[in-house]
């Protein structure tokens, strides 16, 4: 009987037929210029004048370039390398790193924007780093042994107790107090509603949570951990692995989840990580984000997480440092050819001197995104893949430099994690938090906006035709929402939108023949390493990632040798 | 009306104002001087004798102002209303800062004693010629005492509770402004330059009715509703709000409404915290005090004569400075911010300590409770073990860890904290009347302290037996399981928060 309630069955994000697109697109962008248009007729002073700040984004002219096949300069030198990076996110680090771990000495990494980092880039004002994207990590499992010698080099852990349990250190263990909600006009602690629900939602918070611990531990036929990271550890018994064919939203509704707020909280959830809402989440990358960390510490609960005022611009930097010799930023490959010389050939643009080079790689790490692999390898055929179904979640984030938080609603004071109940963002972090100082003038808190209210590529259409004003209004008016009178204490907004900001684990994504298919490296000799090819967006997933394709590269090197 | 027949009403009228107004500064300064300075009966004698005195002053000069008399009467009025108007703003506003605040008192009621001592001389003059002078002398005496009556009676009644000191100061001023404009208007014709007095008035008044509206700002009066005492200082400082109290001689400081000191009985706290440790360290020199930007315990470091540098690190840069320059307070700290052994530190305690590589003999820790989380920080497993480094091998620490008898949990919380990160912990307590039952704990590398045998003459609370008595703990206040206090768990904000609210 339960086998049908996992019917494969599509739901979430249908594509649109061109034709529909294409209407959808003309209605949304004309919407967001007719608005433009009166705001400027409007005229007079909006209330937010006195805000400076401004809109930016990945370098989306270098991305257009490549997208609208421009033409390029004519190649003017060549360069030998034995293995080429490209792409310098936590994935292209992490492949790095992992080489030079290996003893290679001989490789580049190619970064088309002006500074590393992919998501895990960062901002900086007089007041404070803050994030531009991924912002913490949990704590992470303690088996997982590449990352946990990672964080021990790098000061994260200190030590382990006689029982062998971490040590994180203090300072970046997330700062108490840490989560609260805005609901029924009251700012409680934690995000799991609670102030004002009826004991029937209660109970099946706790029922879920009960569901949750049971999975944490469970193991598939194979003795795997059903959910672990990375995820391509977790256990291949199929009666797990058919929850990525339905979504996460059918998935609850079938097991008897109807309380809103539980709903409520577990649609944050989704778009919190994943950037899309339940409906649009497979039911086994949904129930991955609660059951796949078990770590444990000596000094943290296990559900602690790990944050700085970069977010994970932190660990980034960690990374990039043993590198840093080998990253070449504003460099963008635009052409891969396997070439009659058994070598790849990669044509690199210097952004900043307008030439091009070609780079003559005995093996190439595509750290880069699969819509980006897509234009770069047209001329290589990729059996199987298709890079059209993988979705990829637009976001805006806003850093808010405030001299003051006013607040009307009673309850807890000031947390990391600000979230309201029911509204379009998934709440704001406060960048200065791991601060020890008693009081800070300003503050910059880092609001973000997952755009999933529309089909990923009309959503993405529609952020892009957004003025810096227009995202103001709509930042600003949530934000009045959770704190009426702050838009005069807001001094500075700094938009940053991703255009593809994460990728969606849509039904059938993570566990589908399309994925298997494009982690398949090319001829022995193009390896790819990105969260894309796991489905899920996170740190530990593109760490391993770039440790899977370097010790990909170096086997083959050996079996060459 | 015919002019003549309007002058005098309109003239008697102003001597009621004026002699309203005249008691009410009189008794502005005379409150304001024993709210600020302690001691009514020698403040309100002095200042009604300065008063009186300049007074007679003034009648004295006023026989050197022969012409235009409305004219300079008009003058005065205004000045009158000027100087009392902002009177007890300028000596609220000075307090904190000068040294010299008792000059700037009697200074100011001087000047408004000659001002209005020259009022009714001048009046006298100009009305002679209209009234019999029998009628004169009655009329204006009647109308000047019953103005005093109404004053004495209305200022206490009235204006203080509702408007509060700062609001009646400007409230008379205008009043007095009020009487000026009225017999420019009605005289022009009688008075040189009237266009120039009139304007003036109407600025002076404009900028009384400015300084009435943002009275608040000055002494927050609606706060002043909130203490049962008088608030005779308040400034926010971007730390925190300060407020100093007065009643009687018991002088209490608030940070942030909550009580840091009552002047009575602050040295049974300021001893317990600073003598069981400097006691049982005859050869201390070096001594660190984070918090205690009053300097009541540095005062009692200092008098140590072995002592030969105290390092204070305080947030609050109004705050050490209010109490290195305000002659009262410094008169309660004995002046110690100004010895040369002691170095003020104006910085974040946390981000100092971790920066620090001096170490010392004793270090004090003297934080406000913990009731937030910002505070809260400062009593971490994580500051704690900054701390000790700071610490000599066998110096000894003492926190301030709120009351065990309200609080138990918090204490033992301290407590442990300060254990986990491998401190021997001497906890003890002491009965503070404004504080009530109240808690310390010293904290060593090793596990050795003997309680001290002597102490310091002169001390007016510890000895020998009371510490011995401090450190029993009875059934009451006995130790509880606790948990130690970190930076991402923050129990002790939340135990403080439980416990103190079931009392407060």
């Amino acid at each position: 009987m339960s086998g049908r309630l996992f019917y494969n069955r599509s739901s979430g994000v249908k594509p649109l037929s061109r034709r529909s697109f294409l209407l959808q697109a003309g209605l949304v962008t004309g919407a967001i210029f007719f608005n433009g248009c009166i705001r400027k007729i409007g005229g007079g002073k909006p209330a937010y004048a006195h805000i400076k700040g401004k809109l930016s984004g990945p370098n989306a002219k270098a991305g257009h370039a490549l997208r609208d096949k421009l033409p390029m300069p004519i190649p003017s030198s060549q360069q030998s390398v034995k293995t080429l990076i490209i792409g310098s996110g936590i994935s292209g680090l992490s492949a790095a790193r992992w080489l030079q771990k290996q003893g290679e000495t001989d490789f580049k990494l190619l970064e088309l924007e002006d500074h590393t980092g992919g998501n895990a880039f960062f901002g900086t004002n007089s007041v404070s780093s803050y994030p531009l994207g991924a912002h913490y990590i949990p704590i992470v499992n303690n088996y997982d042994k590449p990352l946990v010698d990672f964080l021990q080099e790098n000061g994260v852990i200190t030590h382990f107790d006689e029982k062998g349990q971490p040590y994180y250190n203090e300072f970046y263990l997330c700062f108490d107090p840490e989560e609260r909600l805005l609901i029924n006009g009251h700012w409680q602690e934690g995000i799991v509603p609670d102030f004002g629900v009826t004991d029937n939602d209660r109970k099946q918070v706790i029922r879920f949570f009960n569901l949750i611990t049971q999975l944490k531990n469970a193991r598939g036929n194979d003795s795997k951990y059903v959910f672990d990271i990375p995820l391509d550890n977790s256990s291949a018994d199929d009666t797990y692995r058919k929850l990525d064919r339905i979504s996460f939203h059918d998935y609850l509704q079938q097991n008897g989840f109807n309380s809103p707020y539980l709903l409520w909280y577990l649609n944050y959830c989704c778009k919190d990580d994943y950037g899309t809402p339940a409906l649009n989440v497979s039911a086994w990358a949904g129930l991955h984000y609660f059951s796949a960390r078990k770590g444990t510490a000596a000094n943290a609960d296990p559900n602690a997480v790990i944050t700085w005022p970069e977010g994970n611009g932190w660990l980034m930097k960690r990374l990039r440092e043993t590198v840093k010799d080998h990253v070449q930023t504003s460099h963008l490959a635009y052409d891969i050819q396997l070439d009659k010389n058994g070598k790849v050939a990669v044509k690199v643009l210097d952004l900043k001197q307008n030439t091009s080079a070609i780079f003559h790689a005995d093996k190439v790490i595509m750290a880069s995104p699969q819509f980006v692999n897509q234009k770069l390898l047209k001329n290589i055929a990729r059996p199987g893949f298709d890079a059209s179904m993988l979705h990829y979640s637009p976001w805006l984030i806003a850093n808010l430099t405030v001299n003051e938080i006013p607040t009307a609603a009673k309850g807890m004071v000031l947390c990391w994690d600000n979230v309201a109940y029911n509204t379009a963002s998934v709440g704001y972090v406060n960048a200065n938090q791991q601060d020890t100082k008693l009081v800070e003038a300003k503050k910059v808190i880092t609001y973000y906006l997952p755009l999933c209210d529309k089909e990923p590529r009309l959503a993405r259409l529609a952020a892009y035709t957004r003025t810096y004003e227009q995202w103001l209004d709509i930042v600003i008016s949530e934000m009045e929402q959770m704190h009426p009178g702050i838009t005069e204490h807001i001094e500075q907004a700094d938009m940053w939108l991703w255009g593809h900001g994460m990728i969606a684990p849509s039904v059938n994504y993570i566990w589908g023949s399309n994925r298997q298919q494009a982690k398949q490296a090319i001829n022995n000799q193009i390896f790819f390493a990105h969260t894309d090819l796991s489905g899920i967006s996170i740190f530990e997933e593109a760490f391993h990632q770039g440790i899977r394709a370097a010790q990909q590269v170096i086997e083959h090197n050996n079996g060459a040798a | 009306m015919d002019m003549n027949k309007k002058l005098p009403v309109l003239l008697l009228v102003s001597v009621f104002i004026i002699a309203t107004c005249g008691l009410i500064y009189e008794l502005i300064a005379g409150t304001l001087a024993s709210y600020l300075l302690g001691d009514s009966v020698t403040q309100f004698s002095t200042i009604i004798g300065v008063y009186l005195f300049s007074m007679g002053l003034g009648s004295w000069i006023s026989k050197y102002f022969d012409k235009n008399l409305l004219g300079w009467f008009i003058r005065i009025e205004i000045l009158v209303g000027l100087v009392g108007g902002t009177s007890s703003s300028i000596l609220f506003l000075v307090f904190e800062s000068v040294s010299s605040f008792r000059i700037i008192l009697y200074g100011l009621i001087s000047i408004t004693g000659i001002l209005v001592g020259l009022e009714i001389p001048l009046l006298m003059r100009i009305l002679k010629d209209r009234f019999e002078f029998k009628d004169l002398v009655s009329k204006v005496f009647t109308f000047d005492y019953i103005g005093a009556l109404i004053a004495s009676l209305v200022f206490p009644l009235l204006l203080i509770p509702y408007l509060g000191i700062v609001r009646t100061a400007y409230l008379f001023g205008m009043l007095n402004v009020l009487v000026a404009l009225i017999t420019c208007i009605n005289f022009k014709h009688e008075i040189k330059g009237a266009k120039y007095l009139q304007s003036a008035s109407i600025i002076s008044l404009v900028a009384l009715l400015t300084g009435f509206i943002y009275a608040n700002t000055i002494t927050n009066f609606s706060e002043s509703l909130t203490y049962s005492d008088t608030i005779i200082f308040s400034k926010s400082t971007p730390y925190q709000r300060i407020i100093i109290t007065k009643k009687g001689r018991d002088l209490r400081l608030f940070l942030n409404g909550n009580l840091q000191f009552s002047s009575v009985d602050e040295y049974r706290y300021h001893e317990a915290l600073i003598h069981p440790v400097l006691q049982a360290l005859p050869d201390a020199k070096n001594v660190l005090v984070m918090g205690g930007g009053d300097g009541l315990a540095v005062r009692e470091i200092l008098k140590y004569p072995q002592i030969q540098t105290v390092t204070l690190v305080d947030l609050d840069k109004e705050m050490t400075k209010l109490f290195r320059t305000n002659e009262m307070l410094l008169k309660l700290n004995n002046r110690s911010f100004l010895s040369p052994k002691v170095t003020v530190i104006n910085a974040d305690a946390f981000s100092w300590a971790r920066e620090q590589r001096k170490v010392y003999d004793a270090i004090i820790i003297d934080f406000p409770d913990p009731s937030n989380y910002s505070v809260g920080k400062l009593y971490t497993n994580t500051f704690y073990a900054i701390v000790k480094h700071l610490l000599k091998p066998d110096g000894i620490m003492v926190v301030q860890s709120t009351s065990p008898y309200i609080a138990p949990k918090s204490y033992y919380t301290v407590e442990k904290t300060l254990q986990s990160v491998g401190l021997h912990t001497v906890p003890y307590h002491n009965y503070v009347p404004s504080f009530g039952e109240w808690g310390y704990i010293m904290a060593m590398s090793k596990p050795v302290y003997k309680v001290p045998d002597h102490y310091l003459p002169g001390l007016r609370f510890m000895s020998k037996q009371c510490l011995e008595q401090m450190l029993y703990f009875p059934k009451d206040m006995a130790r509880v399981p606790a948990q130690v206090n970190k930076l991402n768990n923050q129990i002790l904000v939340k135990y403080f928060e439980d416990e103190w609210s079931t009392v407060l």
